[in-house]
């Protein structure tokens, strides 16, 4: 029997031992991405507003899609995906998009998440994707239809793209500086909202061949709908920054080290 | 909440493999995009009919998608109809609105578009439940699993799965608790009341579960998630005669369809 220089032995069995920990995406345990996933799909059961000329109705869900960038960073598209797809399996009556109904809730989590991690150029690009895939359709060529994308998706871009007011927001929240967190949120809440809202209306587009017939004259009605959507959700995702601060509970701050 | 259909255990659909549900449920609804003309989407509506039959589902549930995507059905319908730039006359109405983009008259090529939406509208509808209601849970996500999705994202998605009933007894105990405190009840009340209770019940709801991920999370790392090594499943899926039939005419029903589509024909 041969004796093994010790020393070599025991990088063998650490070779043998180390494994990558696989417990984590993008910083986020997926633990939380489970949790939030399943908040998802119960949220998807509550309603929340009646709205009529929708499936139904609007559900918690969008209120969650709207702050879920700012909890959990760019981990939230997947922990979105997780929770759209199950909701779509569970109730397929909310999703007029079919199997692709979760890819909308998915978006609105990359745009915002990648934004709060100061990705803004993926956010960008992304966000500039979802704008672009409305306007390939040459039914956004029509009459007034430039601007139906146009009241919070263009806040969105200005958060986006002007340094000076997205470092005010991230610092903001990260900071949860008091009174400027308000604001602060809405942005947030504005990107990741305006992200969902435009795939989906793409997505309608694409599928239902919608004129401006229906779009321009709806739009104020949408526009009020939205609104009242982003605030509530500043209204939540203040609360819940506050809590998960408070309670020195896990959120993607954390990863970031500030 | 859709579960599965009792009277569906009994039939055929019930006996195949989730791969093979999913993979044609694609297919009916990549040709339902792909076809904009009434009689092909009509004939499709009409294959998936005939598999709602097989499933032995009740047509009941039918019935109810309908009384649920009406109103967005009837305001595709008339859209279509009034606002297509048809090509074939059918009826004057008035005289051209041009500011409204009406040209005065019923189209056929309209009221034929505004129908093929609509019949699309119900293909995509009808069609998901035949997955969810044939399907348990479980199996559909190793099926998942089996189509290579990434074991971390099925694992997100089963576990939250298996988390939904301690999160709804959860969100039912706050919604009694806030009622206890005067928040008015979250099915009915003023808007604004119901808006203001929406806050009152999510923040509790998503702070206590994150304080639940914890525990979750150090069970996890105890029972070394993503350690190396080849993975077991409790449920295996197999293949059988039944599921090779399932997608061999899914497959040709897609190559059909995208030839027919490439063939300028299907569409309006």
């Amino acid at each position: 029997m041969s004796v093994k220089n010790p020393q070599f032995q025991t990088e063998e069995s650490n070779r043998a031992r180390v494994w990558k920990p696989k417990g984590r995406i993008l910083g986020i345990p997926i633990s939380l991405m489970a949790i939030w996933a399943a908040l998802y799909i119960v949220a998807s059961a509550v309603p929340a507003l009646p709205v009529p000329g929708m499936a139904g109705m609007i559900t918690l869900n969008t209120i969650m899609t709207a702050i879920s960038g700012m909890i959990l960073g760019p981990a939230a598209a997947i922990a979105n995906a997780a929770g759209g797809i199950v909701s779509m399996l569970l109730f397929p009556y909310g999703f007029s998009a079919g199997p692709l109904g979760f890819l909308t809730v998915t978006m609105g989590g990359l745009v915002a998440g990648l934004l709060f991690a100061n990705k803004w150029m993926l956010a960008g690009i992304a966000e500039l994707l979802i704008l672009g895939s409305w306007f390939v359709n040459p039914k956004a060529w029509d009459t007034g239809m430039w601007m139906v994308p146009l009241p919070y998706s263009a806040i969105a871009l200005l958060v986006i793209f002007i340094p000076p007011l997205r470092n005010w927001m991230r610092r903001s929240i990260l900071t949860l500086q008091k009174g400027w967190i308000w604001p602060a949120v809405f942005l947030m809440c504005c990107v990741g909202h305006s992200a969902e809202f435009m795939t989906t209306n793409s997505m309608t587009n694409w599928l239902f061949n919608l004129s401006w017939q229906y779009w321009v004259p709806t739009l104020p009605y949408w526009i009020g709908v939205d609104t009242v959507i982003i605030l509530i959700s500043t209204a939540v995702g203040v609360s819940v920054m506050v809590g998960l601060k408070k309670a020195r509970l896990p959120q993607f701050s954390d990863s970031l080290g500030e | 909440m859709i579960n599965l259909n009792q009277t569906a255990k009994n039939s055929p659909l019930y006996r195949l493999d989730g791969r093979s549900k999913l993979i044609g449920i694609l297919a009916i609804f990549i040709l339902a995009i792909v076809f904009s003309h009434p009689f092909y989407v009509l004939a499709l509506l009409v294959i998936v009919m005939l598999v709602w039959w097989i499933a032995r589902l009740p047509f009941q549930i039918i019935v109810d998608i309908l009384k649920v995507f009406f109103v967005i059905a009837l305001i595709i319908l008339l859209v279509q109809v009034f606002f297509y730039p048809g090509k074939i006359n059918l009826v004057r109405l008035s005289d051209p609105i041009k500011f409204i983009g009406f040209n005065g008259y019923l189209t056929l090529d309209g009221i034929g578009f505004g129908i093929a939406m609509v019949l699309r509208l119900f293909v995509i509808m009808v069609s998901a439940p035949l997955l969810v209601m044939t399907t348990p849970l479980p199996d559909l996500m190793v099926a998942l699993v089996k189509l290579k999705v990434p074991y971390r994202f099925a694992f997100i998605m089963t576990t939250a799965l298996s988390l939904l009933p301690s999160i709804q007894s959860r969100s039912n105990l706050i919604q009694q608790a806030q009622l206890c405190r005067g928040v008015t009840d979250f099915d009915s009340g003023k808007l604004w009341d119901r808006l203001r209770g929406t806050a009152g019940l999510l923040v509790p709801l998503i702070l206590g579960s994150f304080r639940d991920s914890q525990t979750l999370d150090v069970a996890m790392s105890s029972r070394a998630f993503g350690a190396p090594g080849r993975r077991t499943f409790l449920i295996e899926s197999h293949f059988s005669l039944l599921d090779d039939l399932v997608l061999g005419l899914s497959a040709l029903l897609l190559i059909g369809g995208v030839t027919l589509r490439l063939l300028g024909l299907g569409i309006l």
